[in-house]
């Protein structure tokens, strides 16, 4: 993915809060660039101490060419609250067709209010954060109401 | 079949031609069943179908967070009403910018349509 000894690698990956350590998801990906596993959840665990537990939280770990590594924690992805919003287990097979679930739109505010603590979405107003909430539950089948 | 999708893409989403096959889970619970309803609605206000202080499920992702509740229809910004439906494109006059995102518009529906009909 990069030069040999030039650049840093970046992983992306969501974890759930406070549970990281097992082999499959995070071992692998990390153990590869040559970072020790256990360091790393040591220390997500503790930046993640103040979530719920089990809450999934996608992170972005950069690895620097002498195995030093640092990571940010972003909120929950907007589908999850969804998710638990309408107590739907996945989305649906025909976003557009088949509408599963229904919305409010004060919830879909308070999400939006969430995300906009993200740093990546400072920037952007919160009508168009909701926006984008908005988006991602018609993609899911789950129609928004007043 | 494609053909069949690919119109369906054009028509509003929120056409209500097609009779929902599965029973539609609400996201508001009723548990407050001591609060009044909130104001009568303004004008260009729908009503909202979560009362002031129903619990909105999903949203404590932190420790010892307090469950969030719903606020009467005022304490929310008006945009929030309208967040379903598109925004209206300004109208400046030749060379503003309601005139550009007009063309943007126009022009990708061009190439969409140009992109279907080659591989007819």
């Amino acid at each position: 993915m990069s030069k040999a000894a030039a650049r840093a690698q970046i992983v992306r990956i969501v974890v759930g809060a406070g549970k990281a350590t097992p082999s499959p998801p995070i071992g692998p990906a990390l153990g590869a660039r040559g970072v020790k596993s256990m360091d790393f959840c040591k220390e997500f665990n503790a930046r993640t101490a103040h979530i719920e537990p089990g809450v999934p939280v996608p992170t972005l770990i950069t690895v620097q060419p002498d195995r030093t590594f640092s990571f940010v924690t972003k909120t929950p992805p907007v589908a999850y609250f969804l998710k638990k919003a309408t107590g739907i287990d996945k989305g649906t097979a025909k976003p557009g067709h088949d509408w599963i679930a229904s919305i409010s739109m004060k919830h879909i505010y308070e999400i939006a209010k969430v995300k906009a603590t993200d740093d990546h979405l400072r920037h952007l107003p919160l009508e168009s954060i909701a926006r984008t909430v908005v988006g991602s539950a018609r993609s899911m089948g789950i129609r928004v109401i007043p | 079949m494609r053909a069949a999708l690919h119109f369906c893409f054009r028509l509003a989403a929120r056409t209500s031609s097609t009779v929902p096959r599965r029973p539609f889970h609400v996201s508001c619970v009723r548990r407050a069943a001591n609060d009044a309803p909130a104001a009568e609605p303004q004008a260009e206000r729908p009503v909202s179908s979560c009362p002031p202080s129903t619990v909105l499920v999903g949203l404590n992702w932190l420790k010892g967070q307090p469950p969030v509740l719903a606020l009467p229809d005022e304490e929310y910004p008006p945009w929030l009403w309208t967040i379903t439906s598109a925004k209206p494109i300004p109208d400046d006059g030749p060379g503003g910018k309601g005139e550009k995102m007009r063309m943007r518009i126009e022009n990708r529906k061009r190439i969409k349509e140009q992109n279907f009909m080659s591989k007819q």
